[in-house]
């Protein structure tokens, strides 16, 4: 026993040493799996007020710039709007309408029902392997784990961990996240990003068949549980076929500004439990 | 200046200083579409190379993950941080000991700075510290292999940067003698 004593107090500094060590292999273990934790993460309550208090001072400065982007904004739903009053389809949403028509051929059924929050980014980084963007609502207005994130122009990321007020969204700019996605003409593929330039995405799965032109969209497709299709993700800047694979590797500017992001909207998919039940229980079999 | 506050207010100083400043500022030493790295500079470590000489182990074991836990909380990286700033405040020690004349026990009531050290043993301890600080970051953060050359231009990059500003760190906020005009 004395031994023992005196082993450890010979060796305390070593032991503390890799005792903490291992604390923090624990905690990026446990953070690399997708739920992540919520202990180390800046929606915890202190960081979230810190970023909140240095977001409230620099907002003033971004106040022209989010202007126009938000006239921009409201041009393009306009254009939507009039596009979609000048076709006249009857879009009806299985959880309200039951409205009928005498053009039953065209209709159109939407089962989604989506639900879109607006939030204010409070802190946001570019230049980490997986970047994280953390806004000022939390658990308390209602965001969960999960919901798609977009802006004005296009896609941001998925919400990673919540608090009562401050949640932290895991952006596109992440090794950890792909995003499924579809071409101009109905290609699918993934987005992933290649952890090198904030502003470059890559898209792959792609078959070297299709035929592009730089400035060509890229949409999300209907296949995510969580984004809404035919949201803009980028625009193609250049194309690289893969020999390995015999597959195209497209690179894309990304839509979404990330380095002066300020208003985000945070998406509820209302249907999406329902629809991953189903898909569980049909994987399960 | 009691010597528990000044080391309370410079471990909230530097961890704002790193937060919201500088990792604000993405640096790449040319603009290159793809290929050399971004980074950030980390200056934090530099409280834990600041603490007195006879701070002991354990202490700044301690303290090490706290400013680790903090700065990882700030940035979501979860114990990323906290793993290298630890292993920096073990060697510490060994590093002072190694670098300096004399026993370190002989150094009471004193603190690693320019004065105290003198120019280049100062520089060689920190950028030392820095080096391997950076390089067991970025390892952990990269964790992949595959790509060693970026990793270590990344290191590289990113470590010269972070001793930049701990000198201008160091000239703005150490006391001049008077004397010299």
């Amino acid at each position: 026993m004395r031994n023992f004593i005196f082993f450890i107090r010979r060796f305390f500094n070593l032991i503390l040493f890799l005792a903490l060590e291992i604390i923090c292999v624990i905690l990026i273990e446990h953070t690399n799996t997708l739920q992540g934790n919520d202990i180390v993460s800046s929606a915890n309550t202190v960081s979230g007020i810190v970023y909140k208090k240095q977001s409230d001072v620099v907002y003033y400065f971004g106040l022209r710039k989010m202007n126009d982007s938000l006239l921009n904004e409201n041009s393009l739903l306009r254009q939507k709007i009039d596009r979609l009053q000048s076709i006249d389809v009857l879009k009806d949403s299985l959880v309200h309408t039951k409205t009928a028509s005498a053009d039953t051929t065209t209709h159109i059924v939407k089962y989604a029902d989506y639900l879109y929050r607006t939030a204010r980014v409070v802190n946001n980084s570019t230049n980490a392997n997986d970047n994280y963007i953390t806004i000022n609502r939390g658990s308390k207005d209602g965001i969960g784990k999960n919901m798609a994130v977009i802006s004005g122009t296009g896609v941001v990321g998925r919400v990673e961990h919540v608090s009562a007020h401050f949640a932290s969204i895991l952006s596109v700019l992440s090794t950890k996240q792909r995003i499924s996605a579809k071409l101009k003409n109905g290609t699918n593929g993934f987005v992933i990003w290649d952890e090198k330039s904030p502003d470059i995405l890559t898209m792959i799965d792609v078959p070297q068949e299709v035929t592009l032109k730089r400035g060509d969209s890229v949409f999300t497709n209907n296949f995510s549980l969580y984004f809404p299709p035919d949201i803009l993700i980028g625009t193609v800047v250049k194309t690289q076929a893969v020999k390995k694979n015999g597959l195209l590797l497209i690179y894309l500017q990304s839509s979404t500004n990330f380095h002066n992001l300020q208003y985000v909207y945070v998406i509820e998919n209302k249907m999406a439990g329902e629809k991953k039940q189903l898909e569980d229980s049909s994987a399960k079999k | 200046m009691n010597v528990y506050l000044k080391n309370i207010l410079r471990f909230c100083i530097i961890i704002l200083l790193q937060v919201l400043i500088l990792n604000k500022i993405t640096l790449r030493w040319w603009n290159e579409p793809s290929g050399f790295p971004i980074f950030i500079p980390y200056v934090y470590p530099l409280f834990i190379l600041l603490l007195p000489f006879e701070t002991s182990v354990w202490a700044l074991l301690i303290m090490g993950f706290l400013l680790g836990v903090s700065i990882d909380s700030f940035m979501n990286t979860a114990g990323m941080h906290a793993f290298a700033t630890i292993l920096l405040a073990y060697l510490r020690t060994n590093v002072l000991s190694a670098l300096l004349p004399r026993n370190l026990s002989e150094y009471a009531g004193q603190q690693p700075s320019i004065k105290s050290m003198g120019w280049m043993p100062f520089l060689v301890y920190s950028s030392f510290l820095i080096v391997l600080h950076h390089l067991v970051f970025f390892t952990i953060e990269l964790w992949n292999f595959s790509n060693i050359g970026f990793l270590m231009l990344k290191v590289l990059a990113s470590s010269v940067t972070s001793m930049l500003f701990i000198i201008v760190y160091l000239l703005l906020f150490t006391r001049q003698s008077t004397s010299r005009i």
